[in-house]
């Protein structure tokens, strides 16, 4: 009997030691996928950066307060530049790096290791990953500055080190000329996955041409030879029509709508009201754009009327953004033609070799602009026959402080590029509220995790770029206001 | 592998038949004591000179067969006198004295063994049933709180909400710090499946943690088994303590016992928030001005879309169009009324709370088994309006013993909890608005909530206050409350069955082997809405998940006296446990399309497919162990433990998945020495030490890298990399612990304590460590990191007045638990000091920092100057540079608890204060609540005697106390006129510091009156044996705290979360109730 007693409870032991070796799918995730095509990882990018640019929401995305488009209705903290109780610079540091730049690393992998893609059509589609790449990191430099770059995207360097802006900025330029030297304008590129472009290769190259003309005008104050240089290259190539506009058309389903209609329709809120500042800046040169910008204070009237910017409005008295905004198909623009006039506009003035003159570049800007949100080429004349508009006579000394205001008026649906541009062009000239907890900011301060989890290169970088404030000029942005 | 175990069970079975076929003669009997005829479980009784013995059953009945040579039977039983009686007839009954040199215990120890106190060398507290339920908590679980040292309860004041259990302090940074519960052999979880977001307080419902689903009334006893020594044996989910439940046995004869109970609750008003009543609604003290009636002038109206009360003024002399005069059916409709406060503040919003708790409880048995049948159902009415939790269990056991060998028992528990407009907790979330949020930090004075509540009933519409405008009467943030109780309300159900089936054979007074299977599954569903004329999308969400997981333990048992003197028990067993989890979580989108239908069928937009991995979900684990212990005695008096087990883990990659682990525990019962034996004084004297540690695996599926599935972008399928990267080099997590303490009673045991330090190192901590979202990522799963907690815990009983009619009893006990961080991960420059736990509303973060205890709280902080808080040149606190200052340590500094009994013939009196010291809180309710003006602190004179709302101008302001940046005494007056929006207490002007307030607490936990009706007059009542009437009350008051306006021990959920986090805090309900006990 003591033999079956061993026998069962040593069976036993055996059976028990040997089971779980056998589980191993047990660690294996029934649900999630472990491998997909790469282009979708690029359609994943392109919303997340379209989304991130563009949002209405305070939590992420307050530049429509800090150029004083609009002011709060009830909470007007972040009106007021408080940006670490919300964690707006988190959440705005965050997407870009994870949800945007991460998947395009694996987009690029991926392709580059699939058979089933012609080398052509490979070679468009991991181009197109690289310039939404170099438009990303741009955008990360042009909000914080020093970020991290070569040590960035690599899990196995948890804290990586913080670069020079000026160095990535550098850096990002000749990856974007390899970029566009690597496109096959014959070829096909990412096809339907491609949310922005729709897998158009000529787009893409010109979507390329012109980020390198504005990377060019962005470093233009501090280095003017290059900046020449660059807008030379480009001549012919940038884009040319309103039609080669690059933006991504939101469908009306959630999570897939429009970031503004979930912020201004969905969430039932009525956070905003266009700013006075703003909207007297409209009335008085009978900007057509007026109506599409805003709604009258009461439905079906013709009175604009906007709030004082940095205190609390109430909703009902003031103008509020536009049911145009408000539709969830709204698409969210990268980069505008009128942005890309008014800056070859920019380039003329500078005295960069580009055909045309500054006001013909200016007319088609504002031209363009005008009609990009639905107003006739005549309302367009008409509106820049004003002494007001007309860039001859266009209040200002300098031209950016002409090309400034009419950019600024025309960015209205742009808030990253208009704030950057503000801080660059340093027009219009925006007073802070007397609430306000700091000066207008010039720059995002770092998120507080990279003071917790990445602290020394933190301070590193904080001291490296003059200290960790949003008072810290960026290295492009030599002049103030 | 299904076949091999049928093989062996088939050997086994084999083995009891032929067993079976030699039968001998039997006696039984029943063992009491002698100074209360009450029954003694645990006695052993054996066949003098011989190891043929058994023990009494919970009842002291025993059933023995003899050897034809048997003559006489020994009694013995720790703490009392042994005693030889012949055997005559088939029936011995005796009576038991006490020794009173020993403490009279059995203890049930891991794995169901039976060990007497003497030979435990780790601390083990037992808490018997009828503790558990003195003061009838609905909750098993929460009648432990306040009585074992170590044990730290924290329930929180949500109707059926979740209670966290923790032993000697939190362990694992991420993983999962809730003591097992074992029930009868059977591991039960105590998992709650509260979104994230709810157990971080960001809005949600908490649906409870399910070691609720124990019957309160079934409870024998608690073992709490605090240390890894006395619980490795339960394998690498002992690291974090077991609570061992073991529920009644039958006994002989037909026992009835019938409890009939009811309680009422009301709110404690010392825990709810007291407006100020000179202010109104209003973000600013101004009045909106707009023609309401049309008689083209310009009236007075109030902000109706700002919620908050820095308005204006009060007046009765100022006529004010407010939202009653847009709400259709108000008596006030089209009207403007006078400015004044409310006369029904929110805290008439409360309804008094109902629980009925019954139960019936049928048992019997022979020789040959026992049966037991209870069922307990409870009815819970909350304090808000249309809420209940609705709870049935049905249990049922049988024992039999086949053979005088072959003993097979079986056990099912099955429960149903149905709720229906549980609480909405936390700062905000999709679905069910929580009131307190609304009430303690978004309201305006000005609203009557009786005027709501008629506003609600007079269409069922939502007729809310916060009217976004006086032409477009869509409600701006917040619902009508009662619109929100009684349309946006959750339905849950879970039904549980957990049962176990045991078999053990004896195949010599030194062997048996018992075999096991236990099984606990639960299905539960979750249903969630928001009805259409809601503020936000309309919605429906569904969530259902079934959980299983079964255990099969074969035990062999051991049991030999080695030589004169030396004994030794030990045991060798396997166990193989296998869980499985499924759930499904989806939701309608973009609104519903016939108002009032709840269905997925009924969304708006095409539903979003549930993301994988995390609403779709299928989770598997399997563990299998084997383990062995041996226990060596030498005269009763030194004891040797030593155990080992080893686990393999499939959460782990297969060249880690191993891991082995020893305990090592000796104690010496020094009373027992000749020398102090005679010491009349000393009654029992022992000193254990131990050491031991447990392995624990990985969180399930952490090793390989997957994709995340966004939902598509209309027919475009995105893909996203996750934001967690896995780890396929996994190690186990180790907890090391080592324990000492000594167990002394004095004076014929009327005195006695137990005292214990211990230490418990938490290394390799699998943590999903943030890392710079730099890398892509949010986290990486790695092995590192040590959390420490060394403590002290120490017990007390003691009986200051013992005579025939009166006794005193008191026990009492104290905790002190010192958590730190003792190391993260990465050395030199890469070295990490602080990882972000949870992201709080409000500007706040719950970290780990090294050198700190877990779960510190940061934010700003203000500045100090020698001491003193520095005041800026406006009168304003001046913020530290960075919200990343530490400003609040939620851990206790110890915590305690004492309660009394007196007894003077039928009738006791218990009470138990339940005592927490230390510890602090963020309170978000008073970040905002004061930022918006609702306290009463908020309004008032200043120190001129002028309304402090006034402005500087005129008079008012405050000044805060503190010193000027030059070091002088602050004597500039801070403007809390609201003129910007906000008065000068609340978040926009000072540093979250601010709201930091000690946790301590001194309760009166629980209060029982009993009444036992005298044997003279029951006896006339026909079949009734026994009848006992209570009055029974919790948490009747709270009788120090340093938390304004709250609860300092309410919380969000249970979990790692949410320590030291307060926000939408439910008020502590006052309970009290009666309760009759019949027995039959």
């Amino acid at each position: 009997m003591k033999k079956q007693i061993l026998l069962s409870l040593g069976l036993s032991t055996l059976l028990a030691t040997s089971c779980v070796d056998s589980l191993d799918d047990y660690n294996v995730d029934p649900k999630s996928p472990t491998t997909a095509p790469g282009a979708t990882f690029v359609s994943n990018a392109e919303r997340n950066l379209v989304r991130t640019i563009n949002s209405a929401n305070i939590n992420t995305n307050p530049f429509r307060y800090y150029v004083q488009y609009w002011a709060a209705t009830d909470y007007p903290q972040e009106s007021r530049y408080q940006i670490n109780t919300r964690s707006i610079n988190t959440n705005y540091w965050n997407p870009l790096y994870r949800d945007v730049l991460r998947d395009l690393k694996e987009a690029k992998d991926v392709i580059a290791t699939d058979i089933n893609i012609s080398e052509d059509v490979k070679a468009n589609q991991l181009a197109s990953a690289e310039v939404l790449e170099v438009f990303t990191w741009a955008t990360l430099v042009e909000t914080f500055g020093n970020v991290p770059y070569t040590q960035a995207l690599d899990i196995s360097v948890p804290q990586p080190a913080y670069d020079d802006q000026k160095v990535i900025y550098d850096d990002l330029i000749k990856r974007l000329d390899a970029a566009i030297a690597q496109f096959k304008p014959s070829a096909a590129g990412l096809g339907s996955a491609d949310l922005i472009n729709g897998g158009s290769t000529s787009l893409w190259i010109k979507f390329a041409n012109s980020l390198k003309l504005r990377m060019a005008l962005t470093i233009a104050d501090v280095n003017d030879s290059q900046a020449k240089t660059m807008v030379a290259s480009v001549a012919g190539k940038v884009l040319s029509s309103n039609a080669d506009i690059i933006d991504l058309t939101f469908i009306s389903t959630f999570p897939n709508t429009n970031p503004l209609f979930e912020d201004l329709v969905r969430s039932g809120r009525n956070d905003f009201v266009g700013t006075s500042f703003f909207i007297d800046k409209l009335k008085a040169l009978q900007d057509p754009r007026l109506s599409q910008y805003f709604n009258p204070v009461t439905e079906g009237g013709t009175t604009y009327t906007g709030g004082e910017y940095g205190v609390t409005n109430a909703y009902t008295d003031f103008s509020t953004p536009s049911d145009k905004l408000k539709e969830p198909t709204l698409p969210g623009v990268v980069m505008s033609y009128s942005q890309v006039e008014f800056m070859l506009a920019e380039a003329v003035a500078r005295g960069y070799s580009v055909s045309g003159t500054v006001e013909e570049h200016y007319n088609a800007a504002v031209k363009a602009s005008i009609m990009e949100w639905g107003g006739s080429s005549s309302a367009a004349d008409t509106y820049l026959a004003q002494p007001a508009v007309a860039y001859a006579t266009a209040p200002g000394a300098t031209y950016k402080e002409k090309i400034g205001t009419q950019k600024w008026i025309a960015l209205y649906n742009q808030p990253t590029e208009a704030y950057k541009e503000w801080r660059r062009l340093d027009s219009p000239k925006l007073t802070k509220p007397s609430t306000a907890v700091s000066d207008i900011p010039l720059r995002y301060t770092y998120p507080v995790a990279e003071q917790s989890v990445n602290g020394a290169n933190y301070s590193a970088a904080a001291a490296a770029i003059g200290g960790d404030q949003v008072t810290t000029a960026l290295f492009w942005d030599k002049f103030r206001q | 592998m299904k076949r091999s175990y049928l093989l062996i069970f088939l050997l086994f079975f084999t083995a009891l038949l032929q067993q079976a076929v030699a039968q001998d003669r039997s006696i039984s009997g029943r063992v009491t004591d002698a100074a209360n005829n009450q029954s003694l479980p645990g006695v052993t009784v054996l066949v003098k000179g011989t190891t043929i013995g058994t023990s009494t059953n919970a009842d002291g009945g025993y059933t023995l067969s003899l050897p034809a040579s048997a003559t006489t039977l020994t009694f013995s039983s720790i703490g009392y006198l042994s005693v030889d009686r012949p055997i005559s007839g088939s029936n011995v009954d005796v009576a038991l004295s006490a020794d009173t040199k020993q403490l009279s215990e059995v203890v049930v120890t891991a794995q169901n063994v039976e060990r007497t106190r003497n030979s435990l060398a780790y601390a083990a507290t037992v808490i018997e049933g009828d503790k558990i339920t003195v003061a009838r908590n609905p909750n098993a679980i929460n009648g432990l709180a306040g009585k074992v040292a170590g044990l730290n309860v924290r329930q929180n004041n949500v109707m059926g909400g979740s209670t966290n259990v923790t032993i000697r302090g939190t362990k694992s940074l991420f993983g999962n710090n809730q003591a097992l519960f074992v029930v009868d052999g059977i591991p039960i979880s105590n998992a709650n499946t509260n979104t994230s977001g709810q157990v971080t307080g960001g809005g949600g419902y908490d649906y409870g943690n399910a070691a609720a689903d124990v019957n309160p009334d079934d409870v024998a006893s608690m073992t709490v088994l605090k240390g890894a020594a006395a619980t490795a044996l339960y394998g690498e989910r002992a690291a974090n303590g077991v609570i061992l439940i073991t529920t009644k046995k039958g006994r002989k004869g037909l026992g009835v016992t019938i409890n009939a109970g009811i309680t009422g609750g009301r709110v404690d008003k010392s825990t709810f928030i007291k407006y100020q009543k000179e202010y109104g609604g209003g973000y600013g003290p101004t009045f909106a001005s707009t023609d309401v009636d049309g008689d083209g002038v310009r009236d007075r109206v109030v902000r109706l879309s700002h919620d908050a009360s820095a308005g204006p003024r009060f007046d009765p002399n100022l006529l004010v169009f407010q939202s009653d005069a847009f709400t259709p059916g108000n008596p006030n409709f089209g009207r403007a009324t006078p400015w004044v406060a409310a006369q029904n503040d929110p805290s008439s919003f409360f309804q008094d709370a109902v629980t009925l708790n019954n139960s019936i409880a049928i048992n019997g048995g022979n020789d040959n088994g026992y049966f037991k049948l209870g069922y307990n159902s409870i009815r819970d009415r909350g304090i808000l309006p249309n809420s209940n939790v609705n709870k049935n269990i049905v249990n049922f056991a049988g024992s039999l013993n086949l053979t005088p060998r072959l003993t097979t028992s079986a056990s099912v528990n099955f429960s149903q909890v149905d709720g229906k407009g549980r609480y909405g907790t936390g700062y905000s979330g999709a679905y069910g608005d929580n009131p307190m949020t609304n009430f303690r930090q978004w309201w305006q004075t000005n609203v009557d909530i009786k005027e709501q509540k008629a506003a609600y009933e007079y269409q069922k519409q939502n007729a809310s206050w916060n009217l976004s405008s006086p032409t477009n009467r869509v409600p701006q943030y917040w619902n009508n409350p009662y619109f929100n109780r009684y349309q946006n309300y959750e339905t849950d159900s879970r039904y549980r069955t957990f049962g176990n089936v045991v078999t053990t054979y004896k195949f010599a007074d030194w062997f048996n082997v018992l075999g096991r299977v236990t099984l606990d599954s639960y299905d539960e569903i979750q249903e969630e809405r928001l009805a259409v004329g809601s503020v936000g999308v309309p919605a429906y969400s569904r969530y259902n998940r079934t959980a299983r997981e079964a255990n099969f333990d074969l035990i062999g048992n051991f049991k030999a006296t080695i030589t004169e003197g030396i004994s030794f028990n030990g045991l060798l067993g396997a166990n193989m446990r296998r869980e499985q989890a499924s759930w499904i979580r989806s939701q309608t989108n973009g609104g519903l399309v016939v108002p009032g239908l709840y269905s997925l069928s009924n969304s708006r937009d095409p539903l979003n497919p549930p993301s994988p991995g995390v609403n779709e979900a299928e989770q598997r684990r399997a563990v299998d162990g084997i383990y062995a212990n041996a226990n060596f005695g030498y005269r009763d008096m030194v004891f040797l433990e030593l155990t080992a087990r080893r686990d393999k883990s499939s959460t782990l990659p297969e060249a880690n998945n191993t891991f082995f682990y020893p305990s090592i525990a000796t104690n010496f019962v020094f009373s027992e020495l000749p020398a102090l034996k005679e010491l009349s004084w000393l009654s029992y004297g022992k000193a254990r030490i131990n050491y031991a540690e447990v392995g624990q695996g990985a969180p399930i599926q952490s090793v390989y890298n997957v994709y995340d599935k966004p939902t598509g972008f209309g027919s475009i399928p995105l893909f996203s990399v996750a934001g967690t990267r896995n780890n396929a080099d996994l190690k186990p997590e180790r907890t090391k612990s080592a324990e000492a303490g000594v167990e002394m009673a004095f004076f014929r045991s009327r005195l006695g304590f137990d005292a214990t330090v211990y230490q418990q190192r938490t290394i390799d901590q699998i943590i999903p460590v943030n890392v710079s979202t730099a890398t892509g990522y949010n986290a990486r799963y790695i092995n590192s990191g040590e959390l420490r907690n060394r403590g002290i815990e120490l017990s007390m009983f003691g009986s200051p007045i013992k005579t025939a009619d009166f006794t005193w009893t008191i026990n009492a006990n104290w905790t002190k638990n010192v958590n730190r961080v003792v190391s993260l991960y990465g050395t030199g420059d890469e070295r990490v000091t602080n990882i972000l736990l949870a992201n709080y509303q409000g500007g706040v973060t719950g970290n780990a920092t090294v050198g700190r205890p877990f779960g510190t709280i940061r934010g700003y902080d203000f500045v100090y100057l020698n001491g003193q808080k520095v005041v800026g040149s406006d009168g304003y606190y001046l913020q530290s540079e960075k919200a990343d200052e530490e400003i609040a340590n939620p851990n206790p500094d110890w915590t305690g608890g004492i309660s009394n009994t007196f007894a003077y013939k039928g009738i006791s009196l218990y009470f138990l204060l339940d005592i927490r010291k230390g510890g602090q809180v963020f309170s978000l309710d008073r970040a905002y609540g004061l930022d918006t003006g609702l306290p009463d602190e908020t309004a008032g004179l200043n120190d001129l005697g002028n309304p402090s709302r006034n402005t500087i101008a005129n008079g008012g302001g405050i000044i805060f106390p503190g010193v000027q940046e030059d070091g002088s005494p602050n004597t500039v007056r801070a403007d809390n006129s609201t003129e910007e929006g906000y008065t000068a207490y609340g978040t926009t002007v000072n540093p979250s510091a601010a709201f930091v307030y000690d946790a301590s607490f001194v309760k009166l936990r629980e209060l029982a009156l009993n009444y036992a009706i005298p044997q003279s007059l029951v006896s006339k009542w026909g079949p009734v044996k026994g009848a006992e009437v209570s009055i029974v009350g919790r948490n009747l008051w709270i009788i120090h705290k340093n938390l304004p306006d709250a609860d300092p021990e309410d919380a969000v959920s249970s979990g790692n979360y949410g320590l030291g986090y307060s926000t939408g805090s439910y008020p502590s309900v006052r309970t009290l109730g009666v309760n009759v006990k019949l027995s039959f």
